[in-house]
């Protein structure tokens, strides 16, 4: 060793006791469960702030109660159950998030809890928690809670806000007709709202479901920061533009049906962010294809022949059943072949 | 266009030696010689305690598949002593001081023909008996390989994709001797009897594949591909698929869809090899990593231990965590700093951890399907992983665990930070034990 090194080296770091040894790869995409979680609620803030501009500072008051609650339980099972804390997670806020979005403005507050509640723990922490639900439990939470229907179906007039934050409404305060849908479901086209209307979100509806522009522009997000691929929600959505372009209900412009039923409803909400729901939805591409496909279909059958007016979360639903499924029969053929 | 496969990630490069000039490391004061330097039998030492080994000579001889193994210093032999190699095997070792006179054994001279006037044979026995092995890193003895091409392979393909980071031994290497690479792939040519070969180099180096470009316009032998920088580009099979447009079957070796792949610093010893009559007692190391006072390559001795490099390239300026032998995404850790420099390895890396990621306790799958997109044999991953967890490895091998190349994309981009790679390797260690019991 020459002088020069010698001089380099003095004061210099030494090895530490210990070393880690693993296995390769030793370095790791920055990306965690955390981080991606966190990215789909940025992407869902803006639709929720328009629900809140729209609908009032109860909607906002809805939002904060099912995060709240969803947490909590979430907390609280984990605890119970001995299991590592999953909250910093971040996935049970995200489901408390999209429960509450899922739920009109004027809808009773225990509703949210309640189901906050089957979400974290019937659907989600019994099966195994995280990555281990079968069904999304926001879906599922909002499906339970059409066992009140006339709680679930309490629809206020977009810009009627709601500021007061203990007032409690019954069935008989519902606006009849208030969201698109219902005209649709009759052949009609909405009368008071305009197709642009309900792109923007000028419409009654759930919290979060009714700014189809701001959903976009979440799930242009989410594609952007590499969170979902377009797969599921261009299959959805196009399968429902292509059947109710095809097969109109009464005698309005084709055109107009097909827009007002792609940009109505819980379709943009479901199609880009509870169907791309990582843990239920199939892992291939080509997976993803026939899943969202599938969704479209069932949706639109719902819409047309169900007793409910909205088929999406029942379609995907149904759809997450089938995701272990699908999988399996798209499994990519192997490089080089091989016989399985 | 440039050429490429489907599947794959892009990770930081890192190449922060890429524009510093390879220096011959300063003699180090002994080396530690390992009997075992690549796939196939470890070889036996034919020296004793005490005798004086000069720069070249043969210390061990190896029967069956396996080459020979040679002094890279002159010096005397302090020790034959059994340790353990990186991959936990005990072998012998032979450690050497070095005696800083670099005296060359006699044995070592050129060829003194002409290529043309060389047989088959004659140049295969050259290349074995100068201990020749693959230096890119599954270290496969290059006379083997070259004599199992022979009659089935027609194409040439010199891996310059060194697609890992950091590394950059090849790159330098194409820089500063692409010569020496050109001549040992025309050996290598003559060898098997083929008139075509690729030079194969990622769109990272384009400064190399300019050079190389020069050199060859004449040659209507060689043609440089350029491909698209993405890992594992450097697999033998992502290669050939995106050279050639055939997929390597599973279970077949690259001769069998005509292909033969050597390393550019493979190329490069069987030339040093045949012109000057040195075996492989150097090669090139990549000393890097953000705990490194000074990232450099260097020429370095066969045998030469950890510590040595690292005092060498000026020490550390953090503590490092981790001490890897080979890139970060397929390299082995180490856990002794006197561990000897082998002949495949091109990089000693000194991570911090802040550049590692640490296994975190229960990692769950949320089912992203990343490692899916991302695999380059086209597996599912994660479904694999999840099956040799819950121990049922008949499920592994329908899933095609067997056709894993552990290059390790899917934990890389794992979100949940799951072993998947690490799950793939039992299951495949498991499926090999059941097949062997039967």
């Amino acid at each position: 060793m020459t002088d020069n090194q010698k001089n380099i080296n003095e004061g210099a770091v030494s090895y530490p006791e210990l070393l880690s040894v693993s296995p390769s790869p030793h370095i790791k995409n920055p990306d965690t469960t955390q981080s991606i979680m966190l990215r789909v609620i940025i992407a869902l803030l803006p639709a929720c702030m328009w629900g809140v501009y729209s609908f009032g500072l109860r909607a906002a008051e809805i939002l904060v109660i099912c995060v709240a609650s969803s947490v909590l339980f979430e907390w609280l099972f984990q605890k119970i159950m001995k299991r590592k804390n999953t909250v910093a997670d971040f996935s049970a806020a995200l489901t408390g998030l999209l429960i509450g979005m899922n739920l009109p403005a004027a809808a009773p507050l225990w509703l949210g809890v309640a189901g906050s509640l089957f979400a974290i723990v019937v659907v989600k922490g019994l099966f195994g928690g995280i990555g281990k639900n079968i069904v999304n439990p926001a879906l599922a939470a909002r499906v339970f809670m059409f066992a009140w229907p006339a709680e679930m179906g309490l629809f206020t007039k977009a810009g009627e806000r709601i500021n007061d934050l203990s007032v409690t409404f019954t069935g008989a305060d519902a606006i009849a007709g208030a969201t698109p849908l219902a005209s649709l479901d009759a052949g009609v086209l909405p009368e008071d709202v305009t197709l642009f209307d309900m792109i923007l979100g000028n419409t009654g509806g759930c919290i979060g479901e009714v700014s189809s522009v701001l959903l976009i522009l979440g799930g242009i997000y989410l594609l952007f920061t590499k969170v979902i691929t377009w797969h599921i929600p261009v299959a959805f959505i196009g399968t429902v533009a292509v059947l109710t372009f095809a097969f109109p209900i009464g005698t309005v412009s084709v055109t107009d049906f097909m827009l007002s039923s792609i940009f109505s409803g819980g379709l943009m909400l479901g199609a880009i962010f509870m169907a791309t729901d990582y843990v239920t939805s199939p892992v291939t591409a080509k997976g993803q294809l026939i899943y969202g496909i599938g969704c479209g279909l069932i949706t639109v059958f719902i819409r047309y022949f169900g007793g409910y007016l909205e088929g999406v979360s029942f379609a995907i639903l149904i759809m997450n059943l089938l995701s272990g499924y699908i999988d399996k029969v798209t499994m990519p053929k192997r490089f080089g072949g091989g016989k399985s | 266009m440039r050429f490429t496969f489907r599947g794959g990630i892009h990770v930081d490069e890192h190449k922060n030696t890429a524009g510093v000039r390879t220096e011959i490391l300063p003699a180090p004061p002994e080396v530690c010689i390992s009997m075992s330097q690549h796939i196939g039998a470890p070889a036996k030492p034919i020296v004793s305690v005490g005798e004086r080994v000069l720069v070249g000579q043969k210390i061990g001889e190896v029967e069956g598949l396996g080459c020979p193994v040679h002094s890279s210093v002159s010096g005397t032999v302090k020790s034959i002593a059994l340790t353990f190699t990186p991959s936990g095997r005990k072998i012998e070792n032979i450690v050497i001081e070095n005696d800083g006179e670099n005296e060359i054994h006699p044995d070592v001279k050129p060829l003194g023909k002409k290529l043309s006037e060389c047989t088959s044979e004659e140049i295969i026995e050259k290349i074995r008996e100068a201990g020749i092995s693959g230096m890119g890193g599954a270290a496969f003895p290059t006379y083997a390989k070259v004599s199992s091409a022979i009659g089935k392979a027609d194409t040439v393909i010199i891996n310059c994709a060194e697609c890992e980071p950091y590394i950059t031994a090849n790159h330098r290497l194409l820089l500063e001797d692409p010569m020496s690479v050109i001549n040992g792939a025309k050996i290598l040519m003559k060898a098997i009897g083929v008139r075509r070969t690729y030079i194969a180099i990622e769109d990272n180096k384009l400064d190399a594949a300019n050079k190389l470009e020069e050199l060859v316009v004449d040659s209507d032998l060689f043609e440089v591909k350029v491909m698209k920088t993405k890992y594992p580009q450097g697999d033998e099979r992502q290669l050939i698929y995106a050279l050639m447009g055939k997929e390597l079957p599973t279970g077949k070796l690259p001769a069998d869809v005509g292909a033969v792949i050597f390393n550019a610093e493979t190329c490069a010893a069987v030339y040093n090899a045949l012109s000057t009559g040195m075996p492989l007692v150097r090669r090139i190391v990549t000393v890097d990593g953000d705990c490194i006072k000074r990232p450099m390559n260097y020429l370095v001795p066969i045998g030469t231990r950890i510590s040595w490099l690292v005092e060498c390239a000026g020490g550390f300026n953090k503590s490092p965590d981790r001490m890897i032998f080979g890139g970060p995404m397929m390299g082995q850790a180490q856990w002794d700093p006197e561990a000897p420099v082998v002949k495949s390895t091109s990089a000693l890396l000194m991570l911090s951890d802040e550049q590692v990621c640490n296994s975190i306790d229960d990692p769950v799958c949320i089912r992203c399907g990343r490692c899916v997109k991302n695999c380059p044999m086209h597996l599912m991953p994660c479904y694999i992983a999840e099956a040799s967890r819950t121990h049922e490895f008949d499920a592994c091998e329908k899933y095609g665990a067997m056709s894993c190349v552990e290059c390790g994309c899917c934990s890389y981009n794992c979100p949940a930070k799951v072993e998947i790679v690490q799950s793939i390797r039992v299951a495949k260690a498991e499926i090999r034990a059941a097949k062997n019991n039967k």
